[in-house]
């Protein structure tokens, strides 16, 4: 079978500093993959290549084996292809109703219907209702986004991401900046739309912690590589891993025996 | 049901039905106020335009057209996000070709009007079109530069054009019977009433619309509104096309009350006007650019002939009249930060959801 997203020698250098060098990763249809590293391992320049964001150096990305490397970004989300941001990325003086509606409206057909109220559109409110139900952000729908509180932010991403129904989301360090208390709440989520069933997430994460119990298989980055790949239990249990990045930062016993 | 449907058309909209109410009687509210006929002074078969209710109704031609090209500025600049500084060239064209085709083809008036409005329409809509796809690519200020050079050409060309009559201009003579801003004021009246409502209309349901929800999303935050699968650029043309064709109609209405074109019709201040009456009145609001609009306008209006005297020392306000209209500005600015309207609207939401 066909990966539903692969990529092959994917390089990307900034200057003379290569973040990404040779990574290629396949991630299988259906799955949870995590991608995570320490910093500085080039997680974020990966990610900003998997979702468009950069063009790489070289190598190339693949979509159910189509390449869209050079596929712009607004037509990512037409493919079945939803991303999230690692800085809070919202339209803050709209409703949080407004923001997730925009995004089941962009992959409609009534886009440039100027004479049709928008919140006549049922269809749209209906989704966006519903991508709001599954965050827990229902009675917050008419209060603007930028009033919400981060933890609130970080789930109005998500639900902006699900009304648009991806196939495959790509998260962003979902927990970035979250309070640690709050970060369960937010893997519960994560849990409840893979559990929803067909779609694939990918979540470039730096906390270990939250991609052990929540993910099919971890890839391990490190100065730009691919350090090792596997189930987390796999990946709990290479002596590699555990000494770059494990053990430098849990201090785990075992790690410097 | 239609009852209900009725009720609330009338709850939600009531201010802007009496209003409209009020508009349309005005010329002969006005005339009856101050005892002089809207249809000016009869000699004759002839009238002449003279009397308050004349004067008033010029000065409210003067407050419709400049509304419309406020409210064009406003739809990409409070809407959509988009900074131009080249709208006072759609303006002016719009003064332009009307005159052009109006004296210089030789053909009926009549039907020299209305191609001479098709005109305007077209090239307004072709030149924003174009204008945005060679330069939307790029960001923010680089667009607003463009926008402003390619103003100042079309300014020069003009200025210095003989056909027109380089820095004079040219007056706008042979105009049908039935717009003729010095035969039938009170028509040309209804005509740019019946345009700045349209257009206040036209851009609330365009804002309100699918289309309009992008529209804001990119004025929010492009790069997000592109992730969720918007092709912006399109929204973006189709905002600044729209924008363009709505300042050229307002350059009509200004030549029709001028009877009189010339570059000062292309000037940057009126793109500067445009951008400091949507500040005041609140950028992104749909009342706002008309009350930025006639708001300075009126102050225009019945302050240049002011005095204020402090002891002995006497102020011309109308000598001053930019520097108060600056500390005007200061004021409003420090006193509503997102506008007249945006500030009250923002107010509203607060007392309304304790």
């Amino acid at each position: 079978m066909t990966p539903i997203l692969e990529t092959r020698s994917l390089t990307k250098a900034f200057g003379g500093l290569v973040a990404v060098n040779d990574v290629s990763i396949q991630v299988e249809e259906g799955s949870t993959h995590a991608v995570i590293g320490p910093n500085g391992a080039g997680k974020t320049t990966l990610f900003n290549l998997l979702c468009g964001n950069f063009k790489p150096t070289s190598g190339r990305v693949f979509y159910r084996g189509q390449d869209i490397t050079n596929v712009p970004l607004h037509q990512r989300a037409h493919l079945g292809i939803g991303r999230s941001f690692q800085i809070i990325n919202l339209f803050p003086n709209l409703t949080v109703l407004e923001n997730v509606r925009l995004a089941a409206q962009a992959l409609g057909h009534d886009n440039f219907r100027i004479f049709r109220r928008a919140s006549t559109i049922v269809s749209y409110v209906a989704r966006a209702a519903e991508a709001l139900e599954i965050v827990g952000l229902q009675g917050q729908a008419s209060v603007p986004a930028s009033v919400l509180p981060h933890g609130g932010k970080r789930k109005l991403e998500l639900a902006i991401l699900l009304a648009a129904d991806p196939k495959l989301l790509l998260l962003d360090e979902p927990t970035a900046g979250m309070a640690s208390e709050q970060v369960p709440e937010l893997m519960q989520i994560i849990e409840r739309v893979r559990s929803l069933g067909g779609r694939t997430i990918v979540i470039v994460e730096h906390n270990m912690n939250v991609v052990m119990n929540a993910c099919d298989r971890i890839t391990v980055m490190n100065l730009g590589q691919v350090l090792a790949e596997g189930t987390p239990a796999e990946i709990g249990a290479n002596k590699q891993v555990q000494d770059v990045y494990l053990g430098e930062l849990y201090d785990l016993p075992g790690a410097h025996a | 049901m239609a009852q209900n449907r009725l009720t609330r058309f009338l709850r939600s909209e009531w201010i802007y039905i009496v209003s409209s109410v009020l508009l349309v009687l005005f010329p002969h509210i006005v005339g009856w106020m101050t005892d002089s006929s809207p249809f000016g002074v009869q000699r004759g078969t002839r009238y002449i335009m003279s009397g308050s209710a004349v004067y008033w109704m010029s000065i409210l031609i003067d407050i419709f057209a400049l509304s419309v090209l406020v409210m064009s500025y406003n739809l990409m600049f409070g809407f959509t996000g988009v900074i131009s500084f080249g709208h006072a060239m759609f303006f002016g064209l719009g003064g332009y070709l009307l005159g052009i085709v109006t004296q210089m083809t030789g053909l009926p008036p009549d039907i020299a009007f209305i191609a001479g409005v098709a005109l305007v329409i077209v090239v307004s809509a072709v030149l924003g079109l174009g204008i945005g796809f060679a330069t939307l690519r790029l960001r923010g200020v680089y667009f607003a530069i463009f926008t402003l050079a390619v103003s100042e050409m079309v300014l020069i060309y003009f200025g210095r054009w003989a056909v027109t009559g380089g820095e004079d201009g040219f007056a706008l003579s042979t105009i049908p019977v039935w717009i003729d801003a010095a035969q039938s004021r009170i028509n040309l009246y209804y005509v740019s009433l019946a345009l700045f409502a349209g257009t206040f209309v036209f851009i609330r349901r365009l804002v309100n619309s699918p289309a309009g929800a992008v529209f804001k999303a990119i004025r929010e935050n492009e790069m997000r509104a592109q992730a969720i699968g918007f092709n912006t650029l399109r929204f973006k043309l189709l905002s600044i096309t729209i924008a363009s064709v709505l300042g050229g109609l307002a350059g009509i209405i200004h030549a029709l009350l001028a009877k009189k074109i010339g570059p000062e019709m292309l000037n940057v201040s009126h793109t500067v006007d445009a951008l400091l009456m949507t500040i005041i009145g609140g950028v992104g609001t749909f009342t706002g650019p008309i009350l930025g609009a006639s708001g300075l306008t009126l102050a225009d209006v019945l302050l240049r002939e002011a005095t204020v005297s402090i002891g002995s020392l006497t102020i011309d306000i109308g000598d001053s009249w930019l520097l108060i209209l600056g500390l005007i500005f200061v004021l409003v600015v420090l006193i509503f930060p997102f506008g007249i309207v945006g500030t009250w609207n923002r107010l509203r939401m607060r007392f309304t959801r304790r």
